[in-house]
């Protein structure tokens, strides 16, 4: 269930920051940043950890809130988000706050 | 005797009150009958007599207690449901009401969603109603979807009475606040309280009036009990001589401007809104888009205001401004056609720079963030009509080949996002038990009938699939407002507007517990409405957006949410909704999803409200199957075992 908001508000996004740097190319990356930052910053999903077929339900998930992508741009966005944020990669240390 | 009579007369009372009356003084039927034909003979005599400006005379003076005097007034105001909550200083007009059937009052064992279902019978008939409740307590009940009223332009009219009484306010008495109408002041656009008995007809009239008069919005009115109480003689005026039946068209010059911007872009488009609806004007704002082949689209709002299977219609924006949209990136000129443009954000929903078109009653609204280059304050319906014309003046042989080149563009587009958007039944996830929730829209969608009605209080649940069209198909009632436990009452309050057109209620779980109530009054006012709870037993989007306020912090790093999650012990709301007299069932999974939609579609022929409990995987950032809970026990903190 969601509290009052935006309902519409999709998951997940990549931003140029958090993803650009000094990468080697990677068409999953471009696909994600191009697709996910229409509507989303990285801040709502970077602390998620999931396998590649997770990831790809979350795109399928995006998809009914508006995202229109290919299956093969689903399995591509999915593959890397799978390397890059997988169940094995470890998270970000919290910050002093 | 000659009370009743003048009771009678005055339509104080119906015939059958009348008769009641005289028997119980001891007449028999047949001598009170007698009566009745004799004075109803005279009376009509004496209107067939009076000059013509007497007859149907819209001013009328009445002698009544102030209950009365209310009850008058509201049926002189168009009102036939009075929705409310048991308030023992209403008493006089809970009397009035007994020989008033052309009132009908619908108890709601809960304020809020008591006015959640007033309001929604107001948004699916466009009729008056009121809701009211018990004094100051009752109020604050209601206060979240007045609120709701407030955000939505819905004309509620909402009275709750001041218990102290006149003479003794002011000394912090029971249930007694300062300045009771003020509470309510910044979300209403009317309130006030009457100052005496004889007011209390003018307070109310004066309470439709503003909520009615668009921008349409909230009113409240109250008054001390004992004016209530009190007899008064006063006035009772017809809604057809104190209306102001404000229908205004837009600046002519403004028509122009906007018209000449509009076939000069190289890519106009249109984004919509509730006024449109309110205004019955979606075919209007079709004709406008077909005559330009010009893309359109929708912010946030209450209904869906242009068919979404129409190929000019390039979709909803996914992230509530237009920079958003996939396509077109290259718009130049932008009207909004009554959509509210609220903003959730720093950025405006038309970017600086590009042509801005606002049309719509909602002026106060208007200019706020967005430069507007052409405002056009009117009735959307009116607008649409003098923008049409203007344009269609304009159109050269060349300026319509354009249009129809362009709009071939946007069917190109609108055709492939729409099979690409199907693709979300293909996630590997479609299968899963519990079910996802855009498997149980899907499965939902598949069901409704073509002219169904979608109220939607389901969190971060798109209703997709549904292709909701204003002109003759599905509609859309959203939780716009945000404050939550509308849902359920405004389904029973739309199943009662509009009792020939299957009505489905989609909510989530936590939205559910804010205000099931209603289910009662499905169940007792035999109101079939299909309720379905997706049910994931915590509050998905706050858990996710609170993870994203505070990213890679602590709280990721233990687990530890505390606002996510509302299991251990999983809620039933099958049972909750058994409670209420209403069938129901839990769904664990695809298939039983819909031999359960099919048992509801015959609980509903028979007239039965029905209850689905679906079953559906918590999805998002960190989310697990068991989440931890605070370890608060009271059990281990007690040192008896009682």
């Amino acid at each position: 269930m969601l509290r009052p908001i935006f309902a519409f508000v999709a998951l997940y996004t990549v931003s140029a920051s958090a993803l650009a740097q000094d990468k080697p190319a990677d068409p999953g990356r471009d696909l994600v940043m191009q697709k996910c930052s229409q509507c989303h910053t990285d801040s709502i999903w970077r602390d998620q950890r999931q396998n590649a077929g997770a990831w790809e339900a979350t795109a399928y998930r995006m998809m009914a809130r508006g995202g229109i992508w290919t299956t093969d741009e689903v399995k591509t966005m999915a593959a890397f988000l799978g390397r890059e944020f997988g169940l094995d990669v470890p998270r970000a240390k919290p910050q002093q706050r | 005797m000659k009370d009743l009579v003048y009771k009678y007369l005055s339509e104080g009372i119906s015939r059958r009150g009348f008769l009641d009356n005289m028997t119980k003084a001891g007449i028999t039927v047949a001598a009170a009958e007698n009566v009745l034909d004799a004075i109803s003979t005279s009376a009509n005599a004496q209107d067939a007599a009076a000059p013509a400006t007497q007859q149907n005379n819209p001013v009328k003076q009445f002698q009544g207690t102030g209950g009365a005097c209310f009850a008058e007034q509201l049926t002189a105001c168009g009102v036939k449901y009075v929705f409310g909550n048991s308030a023992s200083e209403d008493a006089q007009f809970y009397e009035a009401l007994v020989d008033r059937p052309q009132l009908q009052y619908i108890i709601s064992p809960h304020e809020g969603p008591g006015a959640a279902m007033a309001a929604g019978y107001i948004k699916a008939s466009q009729k008056p109603a009121i809701v009211m409740q018990a004094g100051s307590v009752g109020l604050m009940n209601a206060m979240g979807q007045i609120y709701n009223a407030h955000k939505e332009q819905t004309p509620l009219v909402v009275y709750s009475y001041r218990t102290d009484q006149s003479r003794r306010a002011g000394r912090d008495g029971f249930e007694e606040i300062a300045n009771q109408e003020q509470v309510v002041q910044p979300i209403t656009k009317y309130s006030w309280m009457a100052r005496g008995p004889s007011m209390i007809p003018e307070t109310v009239r004066h309470a439709f009036k503003t909520a009615w008069t668009p921008p349409h919005g909230p009113a409240y009115l109250t008054w001390h009990s004992d004016y209530t109480d009190e007899r008064t003689r006063t006035e009772i005026i017809q809604q057809s001589h104190y209306d102001t039946r404000m229908r205004v068209r837009p600046n002519p010059d403004e028509v122009i401007r906007a018209a000449k911007m509009l076939v000069e872009a190289k890519m106009p488009i249109m984004i919509v809104g509730d006024e449109v609806t309110k205004a019955k004007a979606a075919a209007k704002a079709i004709k406008l888009a077909e005559l330009l082949g010009m893309p359109v689209t929708q912010m946030r709002q209450l209904w869906a205001n242009f068919p979404e299977a129409h190929p000019l219609f390039v979709a909803n924006a996914p992230a509530g401004t237009l920079a958003s949209i996939t396509w077109p990136k290259n718009y130049d000129v932008v009207i909004n056609v009554g959509n509210k443009m609220q903003h959730n954000g720093v950025n405006p929903i038309v970017a600086r720079g590009v042509k801005f078109i606002d049309m719509r009653i909602d002026y106060n609204n208007m200019g706020k963030v967005m430069t507007t280059d052409v405002p056009l304050v009117c009735d959307v319906g009116l607008g649409l009509d003098d923008l049409y014309a203007a344009v269609e003046q304009l159109m050269t042989a060349k300026l319509r080949e354009e249009a129809a080149t362009r709009a071939g563009e946007v069917r190109k587009f609108t055709e492939r996002a729409r099979s690409l958007r199907m693709g979300f039944v293909n996630s590997p996830e479609w299968n899963n038990a519990p079910l996802i929730a855009d498997r149980v829209t899907w499965e939902v969608a598949q069901f409704a009938d073509p002219d169904a009605i979608i109220i939607h209080e389901a969190g971060a649940n798109v209703m997709h699939s549904f292709d909701f069209n204003p002109v003759g198909g599905r509609e859309l009632f959203f939780y716009y407002g945000g404050h939550l436990g509308s849902g359920v009452g405004t389904a029973a309050g739309v199943k009662l507007a509009r009792p020939n057109q299957q009505v489905i209620c989609m909510v989530g779980d936590g939205s559910f517990l804010f205000g099931p109530h209603a289910l009662w009054n499905m169940a007792r006012l035999e109101l079939p409405v299909i309720t379905v709870v997706y049910n994931n037993h915590g509050y998905g989007g706050p858990h996710s957006r609170t993870i994203a306020n505070v990213p890679s912090g602590r709280m990721v790093e233990t687990g530890q949410m505390v606002n996510g999650y509302l299991g251990k012990p999983d809620m039933n709301m099958a049972q909750i909704a058994n409670g209420f007299g209403v069938a129901a069932e839990v769904v664990h999974n695809p298939a039983q999803m819909k031999e359960a939609l099919a048992r509801a579609r015959k609980a509903t022929i028979e007239g039965k409200p029905y209850l689905l409990d679906v079953q559906v995987g918590r999805r998002g950032v960190n989310q697990v199957a068991e989440p931890w809970i605070p370890p608060i026990s009271g059990a281990q903190m007690r040192t008896k075992k009682v």
